[in-house]
């Protein structure tokens, strides 16, 4: 240990413009720290800074760097956490010469930029806090957006609703969805903008919210840590609405209540931060001033759980399809292998509008290449797929259409009076209809109407081609492409129950490559106004390693 | 395959005599709608005749409309009139004669009469293509005249007025040519127009499909059987349709270039199309189906021999050939 001691202290201390203000030292955690002096070329200033240097150091210690700064006279300054420790990431380097040289290059240009230049970042910062427990368990509270803009001061209920709990580090967390906001007289003044689905969610109950001008911060980034702090921020109503709810509700003393607190982020954007308050220890107290009700926060520490921002522009931030496609309303006509990861997909990118019709029965042998779960049992695959769906997203409204209906008008009426326009009619509503439903005879039909955008995917045994029209009257370039064009090996099929179930052989990573392939293919097109889209087969090959070319027609 | 052989069997089953009730069906009605335009006009009309595919042998039988051109005089709507009053006099005319018994529209430079489904379900559809001439009295020694644009399409504003055109010698452009050739080149055109069929909305139109394909006889060595002549059209379509120094001469106005009813995007695409169109057949004679289909309404049946033999008909424990999965 002591070689690596000495070999830190010496490399730092040969570094241009830092000098060692107190010698480093090996803590018993076997954390080297000291104290160093900084100064930068062209400024007179100079900084002192602890320096933390943990026993992973050059390596990274989960997501967090193995090296600290800090000095806590910086807390006003940009990237500096709660502790004064310099917010800095590093590249990767496992010479711990070489690390140390990258890591105090970050820390000068940190100086440079936010201490020096107090240069401003164009995004905005969250305010930092660190969750903590209420009675041993963690609470979060998932939020969106409302239709509504609340003002300064407003305060009153709302209703969230009680979803899975689970472990957040080694303690349980109980997990919320807020649902709607309400006046202090309990009527409803608007709702979160979640699809329906979520909004049916049961399992409701009661909390708190207000509403401040500004966030409730120490220099403009750090959370109060007590309530007596918050008093500046909220007015006589509001403590004395607080004070009635605990009157009223003594019923469930000790209990858990979650207060909101509001504060604009942005000229169009709010954030809400939760403190747990428990039901007859709420931390204010009143008295009398000229024979008036006043109340006040006291002196104690505030419990601040997690809140999340997941409306939908925060929710599928990280990556999503095209607006062409998620903005359209769509149909999934059949959802077995194909039909349930095209959902799936659909749903994980951004897509709010998904109709899906199957006739069939979901067998535990389809969970191994679809999108289903073993515990859901035998069922119907729609109600199956769509509760896998409104699992993903907060936001898809999953619409199930009456299968025997499609059949009727499809089948059993064609060509009969106006069954084409029966049909047309409700299907020429979907911006885009995916036919997965491998049915030839259904193809056909659909072939004949005239629909906004009508795609079909299909594969051939082993999953060896997937054939993707986009085109319309595609019909016919479908049925070539399997009976004269592609080798669809027939012989060797998969028959669990006997010659009258056969089916095609294919996991679900050799479908899935394939249907994800399709859609990204789909998506580039449909984002670029100058390219048209035209059918293609994606070709699988594998001789020294595994190819997929895509072939448009 | 053979792929020529295909070819020349699309070609069998599209031809127009295939359809000779409904082709009589339209010439009846063409005859009906040029009489009651020489009615209505009179002496501010020259005779209308037609313009399109059956007036250059190039029609074909899956989709068929007439054209007729009506050469109006040059003071048919007074010394002063527009092309504009031109054009939405005669729309008035044909919505007022025949509404009841068709839907008129106005098109790019035509007035559409789509007549209602008959007893056959047969529909007959005519687009009369308003044409002014020059100067008083000047079309009967140079049969030029000047159309309308009613919207946009391609780099042509809607409201430009005046395209100025020469459809008898559009239509000699392909007549006049030796007698061999000329059937070559009505063999691959009537190919694109089917070709195009398989398409929705396809933007080149017909006649730009027809002088490239001109162009391409002109310009290249196109020799041997019927896919080879195709094949070598095909390419030079692909090769030159994107270049910026292609042109496309209207043989009625050297001044109207076709190439500006396509944007670049479109030029893009129908290079493109014809890229990928190339190498399908060549990766498989049997996509030659699909690029250019047959009329299965008029395809000779094959004798069905033994088929419960073959493998993947589906008769026995194995699903057919055809079956697709997901």
């Amino acid at each position: 240990m002591d070689a690596r001691l000495n070999k830190i202290q010496q490399v730092i201390s040969e570094l241009n413009g830092i000098s060692i203000e107190t010698p480093f030292s090996s803590d018993s955690d076997f954390i080297i720290v000291g104290k160093i002096k900084v100064s930068l070329d062209n400024s007179e200033e100079i900084l002192i800074f602890d320096v933390r240097i943990y026993p992973e150091y050059p390596l990274k210690r989960l997501d967090t760097e193995s090296i600290t700064f800090s000095n806590s006279s910086f807390l006003e300054y940009g990237h500096v956490m709660g502790d004064g420790s310099i917010c800095i990431h590093t590249s990767h380097n496992i010479d711990l010469k070489k690390k140390i040289e990258i890591d105090i290059n970050s820390l000068k240009r940190w100086i440079l930029k936010y201490y020096l230049n107090k240069e401003n970042d164009n995004h905005y910062e969250h305010i930092i806090l660190q969750p903590k427990e209420f009675n041993n368990i963690h609470f979060s509270y998932l939020f969106t957006e409302v239709d509504y803009s609340f003002n300064k001061n407003q305060f009153g209920f709302f209703d969230y609703s009680k979803i899975n709990d689970g472990l957040y580090l080694d303690k349980t967390i109980a997990n919320h969805i807020v649902q709607n906001f309400k006046d202090p007289f309990s009527r409803i003044i608007t709702e979160c903008k979640w699809s329906n689905s979520i909004k049916q969610i049961g399992n409701k109950n009661m909390g708190l919210f207000v509403f401040l001008d500004n966030p409730p911060t120490i220099r403009k980034k750090f959370i109060i840590s007590n309530w007596e702090d918050l008093k500046s921020l909220v007015t006589q109503d509001f403590l004395k609405f607080l004070d009635n709810v605990q009157k009223n509700n003594q019923k469930i003393k000790g209990d858990p209540i979650p207060l909101l607190i509001g504060y604009k982020i942005s000229e169009v954007e709010i954030h809400w931060q939760v403190a747990i308050l428990e039901i007859g220890k709420f931390p204010i107290e009143s008295f009398k001033e000229n024979q008036i009700w006043k109340g006040r926060f006291i002196d104690k520490n505030i419990i601040w759980c997690i809140t999340r921002n997941c409306s939908y522009n925060y929710f599928f931030g990280r990556g999503k399809l095209g607006d062409k496609i998620t903005r359209s309303k769509i149909l999934i006509i059949g959802v077995g292998a194909i039909g349930s990861i095209v959902a799936t997909t659909l749903t994980r990118c951004g897509c709010t509008r998904i109709d899906i019709v199957d006739f069939d029965i979901k067998e535990p042998e389809n969970v191994c290449r679809s999108e289903y779960s073993f515990l859901t049992g035998v069922c119907n695959k729609v109600d199956d797929l769509s509760n896998e769906l409104f699992r993903i997203s907060p936001f898809v409204e999953i619409g199930i259409l009456d299968s025997g209906m499609l059949h009727f008008y499809s089948k059993i009426l064609q060509g009969i009076n106006n069954s084409k326009s029966k049909l047309e009619e409700p299907l020429a509503s979907y911006d885009l209809i995916i036919d997965c439903s491998t049915d030839n005879d259904l193809m056909y039909v659909l072939n004949q109407l005239d629909l906004k955008r009508l795609i079909t995917m299909s594969i051939t045994n082993n999953a060896k081609d997937l054939v993707c029209s986009v085109e319309p009257k595609s019909y016919d370039w479908v049925m070539n492409q399997f009976e004269n064009v592609l080798e669809n090996d027939l012989e060797d099929i998969h028959n669990p129950t006997g010659c009258w179930s056969p089916t095609f052989k294919a996991s679900y990573n050799d479908i899935n490559t394939l249907v994800q392939f399709a859609i990204r293919h789909l998506n580039l097109k449909f984002s670029d106004d100058s390219k048209v889209l035209r059918n293609f087969v994606l070709k699988t090959e594998y001789e020294n390693e595994f190819n997929i070319k895509l072939n448009e027609f | 395959m053979d792929k020529s052989l295909h070819l020349d069997s699309v070609i069998k089953t599209h031809q127009i005599t295939k359809e000779e009730k409904l082709l009589n069906k339209y010439k009846e009605k063409n005859k009906e709608v040029k009489e009651a335009l020489e009615e209505e006009y009179g002496d501010n009309i020259y005779s209308p005749f037609n313009s399109g595919s059956y007036a250059k042998n190039t029609a074909m039988n899956t989709k068929f409309d007439f054209d007729m051109v009506s050469p109006f005089k040059r003071n048919a709507f007074g010394s002063k009139g527009t092309l504009k009053e031109m054009y939405e006099d005669l729309y008035d005319f044909l919505d007022e004669k025949y509404s009841d018994v068709a839907t008129v529209r106005k098109q790019k430079v035509s007035v559409g009469i789509e007549f209602h489904s008959d007893d056959d379900g047969d529909v007959v559809k005519i687009d009369v293509v308003p044409g002014r001439e020059l100067n008083q009295d000047q079309y009967s020694d140079d049969e030029n005249l000047n159309l309308y644009v009613y919207y946009k399409y391609g780099n042509y504003d809607a409201g430009s007025e005046r395209i100025k055109t020469n459809v008898q010698a559009q239509i000699k452009n392909i007549k006049d040519r030796a007698t061999k050739e000329k059937e070559s080149i009505r063999k691959i055109i009537r190919l694109l127009k089917v070709w195009k069929n398989t398409k929705y909305n396809y933007p080149t139109k017909s006649f730009f499909l027809e002088l490239i394909t001109i162009k391409a006889f002109d310009n290249k060595e196109i020799t041997g059987n019927l896919w080879s002549k195709l094949e070598t059209v095909l390419e030079y379509i692909r090769d030159e349709v994107t270049k910026d120094s292609f042109t496309l001469k209207d043989p009625g106005n050297s001044s109207n270039d076709l190439i500006d009813s396509l944007t670049e995007s479109e030029r893009d695409t129908l290079s493109y199309d014809m890229k990928n169109m190339l190498e399908r057949i060549k990766d498989n004679d049997e996509n030659i189906k699909t690029y250019f289909p047959e009329n299965a309404k008029f395809l000779v049946e094959q004798k069905a021999d033994n088929k419960y033999e073959n493998k993947g008909n589906g008769f026995y424990s194995a699903p057919p050939k055809n079956e697709r999965f997901g």
